[in-house]
Formats: C-alpha cells, structure tokens, sequence
C-alpha cells in the first residue's frame, strides 16, 4: 500500500514540473468589454441633462388619495414610493440613481432565489425517479437515502464545501458584487497562474461573507451541489450501506464538487484556459452539465464499479436480467418535476434577469425545454424501433438525458442546436444504458452513469460544437472579450477547452471519487450483506418498511 | 490491478493537462486531449472494472 501511495506522489512530482506554490489574492474581476457590435450610422441624440430641480418637482399621489385605496393599481409605484436619504431635501437625482441600483439587483436577487427553490425541488423529482425504478422491497431506504442527502450535502456544503468553490470567484455584477468572495489559491501551470480553490466563505460567516449578495450565492450553488450528490444514490441503491453513503456524500459535498466546480465556475484554472492559453472562451459550462451532472455521473461510475452489481443481476455465463421498476407512475411523475425543476436550473444560472445579456433568459428556457421534448422523442423511438415497444422509463430518461445534455449549452447554442442535441442524446442514454449493462457489467438500476455522466459529458463537447457566438452577457465570458462560439461557428480552440474539462471530469474526478469512496469501503464497507439485500435494506437499514401493508416476495 | 488502474486513468488526464504546453496549435492540442480521454477511459474500463470484475458477485 505505502509502495502505491508513493508512486502515486511520485508521479504527481515527475508530471507537474511546472506547478509552483504560490498565493496570491484572486484577480479583480475584469470589467465588461463593451457591446461588440455598436451601430454606427446615426448620430447620437443630445443626452437630456437631469438635475434635482427636475427631480424635486416630481409629485406622487397625495396621502389623502392613497388612502382611499387604489383598486387600479395607478398610484402605488410611484415617486412617492422612492425613499429619501434625507426627508428635508426632497427626492434627489442620487435617491433616484441608487434606487434604480437597487431595483436592478433586487431583480436578480429575486430570479436566482426563486430559481434555486426550483432547483431544490428537484430533489423531489429525483427521489420519486430513483425510488420508482428500484424494488418495493428497498422504497424506504431509497426514498430516505434522497430525502437525507439533501441534509448531509449542505451540511458539508456550508461547512467547507462553498468556500473551496466560490471563496475566490470574484465580484459577481449580477449579485451587488460579492466583494467578499476574494481569496483564491493560485499555483503557476506551465508559466500562468490559475487558480485551484477558494479560501473565504466557511461558515457563511468567514471573511466578511456574511453578505446578502453571498447568501444568494450560497443558496443557488448549494442546490445545484445536492444535485450532484443525489445522482450517486440512483447507481448504488439497493445495496448501499446506510452509513457508508452517509460519510461518501458528506465528503462529495465537501471536496470532489466543490474542487470542480471552482476549476470551471469559480474562477479556477479550466475557466482561464481562454485568457491563459488562448483556448475560446475557456471550459464553459452554463448550467452545469460537466460541473454537476458529469460529476455525479463520474462518481456513480466509480461507485458502482466498486460495491459490484445486485445479487441476481446478472447469471453466472454473465447475461444480464433486467430487475423490474416497481412504480413507473412514480418515475414518470418524478421526471416531470425534474423538468420543472430544470427552468430554475438553466435560466436561473444567468444569477440575474435584469443587466448584462440576462435577457437571454427567454432563450435558455426555451432551449431547455426544446432538448428535453428531443430526447424524450429520440429514447422512445429508440426503444419502440428496436424492441417493438414505447418503453416508459427509456422515455423518461430520454426526457432527462435531453434535459441533462442542454444543460451546458443552453445559453449558448440557438433552439436547431437545442434539438439536435436533446435528440443525440436520447439515443445515447439508451446505447450508453445497454452498453454499461450489458458489456460493461456495472449494475446501475436507475441508469445515471448513462443519464448524467454520458449525457453530461455529451453537453460539455456539445457547447465546443454548437455555441453559435451570439449569446452576449455583457460582452465577455471567463474573461475573453466576445460570445462563445463553437467549432461549427468557427472556434475549434473552443472545443479543445471543453475537452479538456471531459479529460478532467474522466481522469480526475473520476479518480478522486474511486479513491475517497475505495478508503471509505477499507474503514466501513460499502455494501450491505447479501441476507439483507435478499430481504431488502428497508428492515435491515432503516428499521421499518416503505409500503408495510404489502406483501413483498422474498427472493 | 486496482492500482493500475487508478494510475492509468490519472495518466489520461495528465495527458491531457500537458496538452496545454506541448503544442500551441488547436489541432495537435485536440489530438493529445483525446489521447488522455481514450487513456483514462481504458484505466476505468478496461483495468479497474476488470479488476472488480474477476471477483464480482455473481461469479462466485
């Protein structure tokens, strides 16, 4: 075992020649290039000057009036609604201006908070999908394994987890600034720093985080981190031991998500690969289909490879058994409110619907739900060419695989694109599905590695393929001047970027969750005996059962 | 062979990583991107689940 430790240390020295130590405090965030396309042919009017003689005379409805109620809605929203920094002088141009400032930020606050609660209600959606495609038998565990992650993630979230992924991200316009988001570790990578973590923010309270900008912060990102977790639950049910999915999760939320998502969202060395090495606009993940779908993917895999398929899965010549769902109208029901969820999880990634391109929100939307139709089309087609039949649980992770792959570019490719790409990836979740299943051999009841680890990777190559370069929030992206375009618009270095990030999520991801959950099954075991897998985990784990008026069949 | 494969698999992603100074050109960087992802993807599949895979549950 030392013997493996060191060469692994030793391979780590001998392959990072380049890497030095070092830090320094994030780099300010670089102020928005302007529009780039400006026209040019009129001249512009004469500005109207304001001064606060203008304003002074500007009379809202009298109290009196307002009294009487204002069934029209005509009086209320007016200047008499604008508060005075100082009653004696009246309304001024700088009440005026810092109340527009307010307003503009009280908009984004209210969209991401809203947008998150959707997001959060995902965890819904997914434990009736997960549940619904196990065994009755096991619904207690499951549905309890999806209800309690959501506890354990942000418990792991807000103690160390946000900081390492926002701790150094940088003023976020959209928020008011987040000022306080400002320490970021650095190293130097073959001549230019980026940066590896974040180091303000634990605790909510470190560093001056307790910010009202840094709570909306915290809030969205959370919810999108127990995304990421609950994705694991699906591949390892029915056989994962209650305790060991406790601590794996915990230690998910707290290192293997954060550390990427800080590489692509906050502020770290995949998000420069544009402004570092030239690589289009950097990794660029809009939603998250590499940040957190790839991610839970990568660790279902990793997971599932480790604790091995479910007893009776597979005959001893190694031909596959398909294990029923026991509820499909509870799967179907859970992906429509994943897809519900999924207009809080790309539009509200914008962080803001008012300022710097955040229209766009319409576009992202829509493409969201484009994608979702196209692979829920492109499974059951699949499904009903190949095996005669529509089947309903292909269709609704068809519907998911759409929703999962749009998810990175939906902000940035046109509604053809949305299309094209849900459709693909309708068909791959069914390939990928029969291919982990059959060939592969790794037992995945609920099929997330082909669902969001396929699927998410497919989304991250799909932005360096489709971005059409004319999404435009407020006139740069990773700190490169311009829209993302990808390599069918022009940009190959776009795609490379994004590969890039595919080889990360593959290669270390992958092997950060294999190592952290290969010690956790050294100390606790991963994986239940096999009397209580044949009885159910819902008595052996948990004590009492999902449905204790059914007669369940004892295998 | 569970180490191996761990290694293997980090490999893909160094190869990758290395891209980033071996060559400037979007072509050659592309190429030895995808040389990583094919490394790590044999690491995975064709090492360590081959490994788990020699005393799975359902060959004993």
């Amino acid at each position: 075992m030392r013997k493996v430790l060191l060469a692994f240390v030793f391979v780590w020295s001998v392959a990072l020649p380049g890497v030095v130590l070092a830090q320094a405090p994030a780099p300010a965030a670089e102020p928005a290039a302007a529009s780039p396309q400006a026209p040019a042919a009129a001249p512009a009017p004469a500005p109207v000057m304001l001064t606060d003689a203008d304003i002074k005379n500007i009379s809202g409805p009298s109290a009196d009036d307002r009294a009487k109620g204002d069934p029209a809605g005509t009086m209320t929203g007016t200047a008499t609604d604008i508060p005075r920094s100082d009653a004696a002088k009246g309304l001024t141009l700088a009440d005026l201006v810092n109340q527009v400032g307010q307003n503009q930020v009280a908009i984004n606050f209210v969209w991401t908070l809203v947008t998150g609660f959707l997001v959060m209600f995902m965890q819904a959606g997914f434990a009736a999908v997960e549940t619904g495609l196990t065994r009755a038998k096991n619904a207690n565990h499951t549905m309890m394994m999806n209800f309690m992650v959501y506890g354990v993630g942000m418990l792991a979230y807000w103690l160390i987890g946000f900081a390492i992924q926002e701790g150094g991200v940088g003023a976020v316009a959209n928020l008011g600034g987040t000022a306080p988001l400002s320490a970021e570790q650095t190293i130097t990578l073959f001549g230019k720093t980026v940066g590896i973590f974040g180091k303000n923010g634990y605790f909510l309270m470190h560093n001056g985080t307790y910010d009202v900008g840094v709570m909306v912060m915290f809030l969205f990102q959370m919810v999108f981190m127990d995304t990421a977790l609950t994705i694991v639950t699906g591949t390892a049910a029915e056989r994962w031991k209650y305790a060991a999915f406790m601590i794996s999760s915990f230690l998910m939320g707290a290192f293997t998500y954060p550390l990427f998502a800080n590489w692509a969202w906050g502020g770290g060395w995949l998000a420069t690969l544009g402004s570092n090495f030239g690589l289009g606009h950097g990794y660029c993940d809009f939603a998250g289909s590499g940040v957190v779908h790839a991610v839970g993917g990568m660790t279902a895999l990793a997971l599932g490879i480790l604790i091995g398929p479910r007893i009776g899965k597979y005959n001893r010549d190694g031909t596959a058994n398909a294990i029923p769902a026991h509820d499909i109208v509870l799967v179907l029901l859970g992906c429509f409110i994943l897809a519900f969820g999924w207009f809080g999880f790309n539009p509200g990634s914008t962080l803001g619907a008012s300022g710097n391109g955040n229209l766009r929100i319409s576009s992202v939307a829509v493409n969201t739900m484009l994608a979702g139709m196209a692979g829920s089309f492109g499974a059951m087609l699949y499904m009903w060419i190949r095996y005669g039949k529509p089947d309903a649980s292909m269709s609704g992770n068809g519907l998911l695989a759409g929703l999962v792959a749009i998810t990175a570019p939906s902000g940035f490719v046109n509604p053809v694109a949305a299309v094209i790409i849900g459709l693909i990836a309708g068909v791959i979740v069914c390939l990928s599905v029969e291919f982990f299943d059959r060939i592969i051999r790794v037992d995945d009841p609920v099929g997330a590695i082909s669902v969001h680890g396929v699927n998410g990777l497919w989304g991250v190559i799909s932005v360096g393929l489709f971005a059409d370069g004319k999404s435009n929030y407020g006139g740069s992206w990773n700190g490169v001047s311009g829209s993302v375009t990808g390599l069918f618009y022009g940009d190959a270095g776009q795609l490379v970027a994004q590969l890039i990030g595919v080889a990360t999520l593959v290669g270390f991801v992958f092997t950060m969750s294999f190592v952290i959950n290969l010690v956790i099954d050294w100390f606790v075991g991963q994986r239940v005996s096999a009397k209580a897998e044949l009885e159910g985990l819902d008595i052996p784990e948990m004590g009492s059962l999902g449905y204790p008026e059914f007669v369940l069949k004892a295998e | 062979m569970v180490f191996l494969g761990i290694i293997v698999t980090v490999v893909g992603w160094l190869i990758a990583v290395f891209s980033l100074t071996l060559t400037t050109s979007n072509s050659g960087r592309l190429g030895i991107v995808m040389a990583g992802i094919v490394v790590s993807l044999t690491g995975i599949l064709g090492v360590l689940n081959q490994a788990y895979m020699k005393n799975a549950i359902w060959k004993r």
